[in-house]
C-alpha cells in the first residue's frame, strides 16, 4: 500500500470541496466556448440521467428499483461535477471513495487504476452514511488518459449485520453491522471478479439482490462510459476534462453570489431524537447557521455526546452530505448540483459528539441522525430565505424513517431481506403559498417512487391490507403538510417472516412545522400476533379496516394479541397471518392553522384528507356536518374568539420562563443526552470507555 | 421602513424593533430575541395532536415526558407568531439573530 498504514484515512474524508485545479484542467479552459459549455452541461446531465434510469431498471433492491439512486460523473481527481438524482447525499459523498481510489490505488502496483476496472465500496466512513449504502465506480479512460470517474450509489437492503435488513438497532460497535468494504477493485479488464462476488454473496442474507444490485451499478456505469467516450471523440479529451472542471468553478461562484444576497445573521434550530436504537432516550442535535457575506457556516456545537455502544451516531461527512440534499434540492435549487456548492460553506463539528463519530462506534442509524439534522437545515434555511424569496421557505418533509424491515424466505423459496418502498411515500412540507404535496416522495430522494403494491407483493411474502393517505399523518397549518401513507401488512404465503421497523419519532415528533405550523404526529407500529384477519377475509361478512383511521376505530373487527411498538422495532418472527400497521408520515405544517382558508379545510374533509375533529378543533371552522356548507360569519367569530383566548392564556416571557425553567424530563430518558439542557455544559454521561471493541 | 422577515414578523429598521406583520404591534429591540416581546403559553398536547388510542404507550400524541408544545402569540392581535416543540424546561430557541447594522446598510438606512 503506497499510503502508510492499514487504517482509516482521516485526511481524504475532509476533501468534500473541489480539489485545486490541475494544470491540465487549467490549460483546457481556454478552448471552451460558452455555448459549447452550456450544451455540454445539458448533455452530461442527460447521460447521467440515463445512468440513473439504467441502474433502476436493472437493480433488485427496493431502493434501487424505486429510485433512491444517485448517479454521478466525477472529475479525474474525484470531484462530483454532474449528477442525476434526488438522493444528492449519495452523489456528493460518492466522491470520497473515488478520491480514496485516486490517492491510494492509482499508483499502487498491486492494485492500480486501469481501463476496464470497477471499484466497490460500502464502508460508511467513506460512503458517509451506513453500511447498507453501497456504491460502485469505474474510471473512464480515453487511450491512456484518465478522463473522469462515473458511478452509482444506492441503498441495498441487506449487508449481513447481526440484524437483517440493513440496519442494526442493537449494534454496540461497527462490528455488528456486517460488510464494511473500503474501496476495493472488484473488476478488471471489463470483467467482474467472480471470487469476490462469491464472497459478497456469502456475507449477505439476500445474495441475489446483493449481486444484482452490484451488477446493475456496473452496467449503468458502462453505458455512461460509452456515452462519455462518444463525447470525447466528438469534442476532444481536453474539452471534456476542462468542462467538467468548469462546472465546479461556475457553481461555486454562483453559490457565493446567492448567499451574499441573503440577510447576514445567525439562525438556530435544535432537534431532539427520542431513541438511541432499540432503547428510547433523548438526545439533541444542535444546529447554528451563521450567514456572513458570501459564506455559510454550519456549527453543530451543543449536540449530544457520541454514543459509544449505540448505533445512533453519524460521521460528520454524512451530515454535510445531507446538507447538500437541502442545498441542491431547495436552497440552491436553480444551480447545478455538485460539490462546487460547498465552496461557499464551512462547518464546525465538536469532538465527542454523535454527529462526529470516531473510532469503532456504530453508525448503523446514521440516516436518522442525518435526516434530523437536514430538518434543522430546512428550518434555518426557511428563516434565512423568507425575507428575499418567501416561496422557498418550506416546512420539512417527513423525516423519512418509519420503515418496515423484513427478512426471510419468500413465496418462491428465495431469501429476501429489505425494506418496504413506502420510504418514498411521505408528505412534503407546507410552504408559503401552498400545501405540501400528498405522498410526495422522500425529502432525501425526491426523484423516487413507492412501487405498486402488486409489484411489492409479487416477490415479497406479504399482502397489503391497505395503503392509502392517512389523514392523521401530517402537521396542520395555514398550509398543511402533505399527507403520508398509512399501511397495513399481513404475512402471507410463508410460515413466518422476520419483521421490524426502523425510524424515530414515536415519543417526540420527528418532523416540525414552520412559522407556527404543527409538527407531524408521532408514529409507531401496531402489531397483531395471532390475528384473525385471514378468517375475516375468508368469511367476508364484516368490514375489515381499509385505512389507519379505521384500524383505530371502535368498529375494527380484528382480534389477536395487539401490541403498540416503538417505531424503532427490532425484527422478530411474525407468523403467517400476523399483521402490522404503520404511518409513514406526512410533512410539517406552515403558518397559523386558523389562517387556513375554510374552503380548503372543507375540501380536505370532503376528500378524507382531514378529520372533523381537526376541522373543528385545529382549524376552528364552523360548518354544517351533513352538507359541509361553511358558516362564514360563525367561523370568523370563532377564530376571533381563539385569538382572544390566546391573549388571555399567554404569559409575558419572564413570567413564563420562571415556571418553565423548573421543568425537566425524567432522568431515565436523559441517560444519553449529556448534561441538560446543554449537553456540553457538564458531565460525560456514559460509563463505557471511549474505545470499545465488542 | 419595514422589512418582512417571516410570515408573521417584520423589522422596523429605523426604529430597530420587531413588529407583528399583521397588526404592527412592536415586540422590542430587533437586536434581541423577538420572543421576549410575545405572550407565551404551553399548549396541552391533546388539543393539537388527537390521540387515536387510549391506555397505550403510543397514541399519535407526543409523550409529555419528552416533548411539550410552546406557542408564542402577538400580545395585541393574538396571531400565532411561532411555536416550539421542546423537552420540558428546555430554553426557547433564539432562532433568528440578524445583523441589524448590515441589514440597515443593505437597505440604505
Amino acid at each position: 500500500m503506497t499510503s502508510s498504514y492499514y487504517g482509516r484515512d482521516e485526511e481524504v474524508v475532509q476533501r468534500l470541496r473541489p480539489e485545486p485545479m490541475t494544470a491540465e484542467e487549467e490549460a483546457a479552459q481556454a478552448g471552451i466556448e460558452d455555448i459549447d459549455f452550456d450544451i455540454f452541461r445539458h448533455k452530461m446531465h442527460m447521460i447521467a440521467l440515463e445512468g440513473k434510469e439504467t441502474t433502476m431498471k436493472l437493480g433488485a433492491s427496493t431502493a434501487m428499483r424505486w429510485g433512491d439512486v444517485a448517479f454521478g460523473i466525477f472529475t479525474a481527481q474525484g470531484d462530483l461535477a454532474i449528477c442525476a438524482t434526488g438522493i444528492y447525499h449519495h452523489a456528493v459523498l460518492g466522491q470520497i471513495p473515488i478520491k480514496y481510489i485516486v490517492k491510494h490505488w492509482r499508483d499502487e502496483p498491486s492494485v492500480g487504476v486501469r481501463d476496464g476496472d470497477a471499484f466497490f465500496y460500502n464502508d460508511p466512513f467513506y460512503g458517509g452514511v451506513h453500511a447498507a449504502d453501497m456504491g460502485l465506480a469505474i474510471p473512464v479512460f480515453a487511450g491512456n488518459r484518465l478522463i473522469c470517474f462515473v458511478g452509482a450509489a444506492v441503498h441495498t437492503g441487506e449487508c449481513g449485520g447481526t440484524e437483517p435488513g440493513g440496519t442494526v438497532q442493537n449494534a454496540k460497535s461497527k462490528y455488528y453491522e456486517g460488510l464494511q468494504m473500503p474501496p476495493i477493485k472488484v473488476g478488471e479488464k471489463y470483467a467482474l471478479r467472480e471470487d469476490l462476488l462469491n464472497m459478497f454473496a456469502a456475507m449477505n442474507r439476500d445474495p441475489r439482490t446483493m449481486i444484482l444490485d452490484l451488477k446493475a451499478r456496473l452496467a449503468a456505469a458502462r453505458i455512461v462510459q460509452r456515452r462519455i467516450l462518444a463525447l470525447v471523440n466528438e469534442k476532444g479529451a481536453d474539452f471534456v476534462i476542462g468542462a467538467l472542471r468548469r462546472v465546479l468553478k461556475v457553481t461555486g461562484e454562483a453559490a457565493r453570489q446567492k448567499i451574499a444576497a441573503l440577510n447576514d445573521g445567525v439562525y438556530r434550530q435544535p432537534r431532539f431524537l427520542d431513541m438511541v436504537g432499540s432503547e428510547p432516550g433523548l438526545t439533541r442535535i444542535n444546529l447554528t447557521v451563521i450567514k456572513k457575506g458570501d459564506r455559510l457556516t454550519l456549527d453543530l456545537t451543543g449536540s449530544s455526546p457520541m454514543l459509544h455502544d449505540k448505533p445512533l451516531n453519524s460521521f460528520f461527512q454524512g451530515l454535510i452530505g445531507l446538507a447538500m440534499v437541502y442545498f441542491c434540492g431547495w436552497f440552491f435549487h436553480d444551480l447545478p448540483a455538485n460539490n462546487g456548492l460547498l465552496e461557499a460553506v464551512d462547518w464546525k463539528f465538536p469532538d465527542d459528539s454523535l454527529v462526529n463519530a470516531k473510532g469503532e462506534v456504530s453508525t448503523s442509524l446514521a440516516p436518522v441522525v442525518q435526516s434530523y439534522f437536514a430538518h434543522a437545515m430546512f428550518l434555518c434555511g426557511a428563516r434565512m430565505v423568507y425575507s428575499s424569496d418567501p416561496k422557498r421557505a418550506v416546512a420539512a418533509w417527513f423525516s423519512g424513517f418509519a420503515i418496515p424491515i423484513y427478512a426471510g424466505v419468500n413465496q418462491a423459496g428465495e431469501p429476501v431481506a429489505d425494506i418496504t418502498p413506502e420510504i418514498n411515500a411521505t408528505g412534503a412540507g407546507g410552504r408559503s403559498d401552498m400545501d405540501g404535496v400528498d405522498g410526495a416522495g422522500a425529502f432525501f430522494a425526491t426523484v423516487s417512487d413507492c412501487s405498486d403494491v402488486e409489484a411489492t407483493e409479487a416477490d415479497r411474502p406479504v399482502v397489503y391490507l391497505f395503503r392509502n393517505f392517512f389523514n392523521g399523518s401530517y402537521g396542520h397549518g395555514k398550509y398543511r403538510g402533505g399527507a403520508g401513507a398509512g399501511i397495513g401488512l399481513m404475512v402471507h404465503h410463508v410460515p413466518w417472516l422476520a419483521m421490524g421497523s426502523m425510524g424515530a419519532g414515536a415519543h417526540f415528533p420527528s418532523t416540525l412545522g414552520l412559522f407556527g405550523g404543527n409538527a407531524v404526529p408521532p408514529t409507531f407500529v401496531q402489531t397483531v400476533d395471532g390475528s384473525n384477519m385471514k378468517a375475516l377475509m375468508r368469511a367476508n361478512d364484516s368490514p375489515i379496516a381499509r385505512s389507519l383511521a379505521e384500524v383505530y376505530s371502535a368498529m375494527n373487527p380484528e382480534q389477536g394479541e395487539r401490541k403498540f411498538n416503538d417505531i424503532d422495532m427490532v425484527v422478530r418472527p411474525r407468523l403467517n397471518g400476523d399483521t402490522s400497521y404503520i404511518s409513514v408520515s406526512g410533512g410539517g405544517g406552515y403558518g397559523d392553522p386558523i389562517e387556513r382558508e375554510p374552503a380548503a379545510v372543507l375540501r380536505d374533509l370532503k376528500f378524507g384528507r382531514t378529520t372533523a375533529w381537526a376541522a373543528q378543533n385545529i382549524y376552528h371552522v364552523v360548518y354544517d356536518p351533513d352538507s359541509l356548507r361553511l358558516d362564514e360569519a360563525a367561523t370568523t367569530a370563532r377564530r376571533q374568539e381563539v385569538r382572544q383566548h390566546r391573549i388571555a392564556r399567554g404569559r409575558p416571557y419572564d413570567e413564563f420562563m420562571a415556571e418553565w425553567r423548573k421543568l425537566t424530563p425524567p432522568k431515565d430518558i436523559l441517560k444519553y443526552y449529556g448534561s441538560y439542557p446543554d449537553p456540553e455544559a457538564g458531565f460525560a454521561p456514559q460509563a463505557l470507555p471511549k474505545a470499545v471493541n465488542m | 421602513m419595514k422589512i418582512r422577515i417571516t410570515e408573521y414578523l417584520d423589522i422596523d429598521l429605523a426604529a430597530e424593533t420587531w413588529c407583528c406583520h399583521g397588526c404592527g404591534q412592536k415586540f422590542g429591540n430587533a437586536r434581541d430575541n423577538y420572543k421576549k416581546g410575545l405572550l407565551i403559553a404551553e399548549r396541552p398536547l391533546e388539543e393539537v395532536h388527537q390521540p387515536l388510542v387510549t391506555g397505550e404507550q403510543f397514541s399519535f400524541k407526543p409523550d409529555p415526558d419528552y416533548c411539550r408544545l410552546i406557542e408564542l402569540y402577538c400580545p395585541n392581535c393574538g396571531a400565532l407568531i411561532d411555536n416550539e416543540y421542546l423537552p420540558p424546561g428546555h430554553p426557547l430557541t433564539h432562532d433568528i439573530e440578524l445583523d441589524i447594522d448590515a441589514l440597515k446598510q443593505k437597505h440604505g438606512i
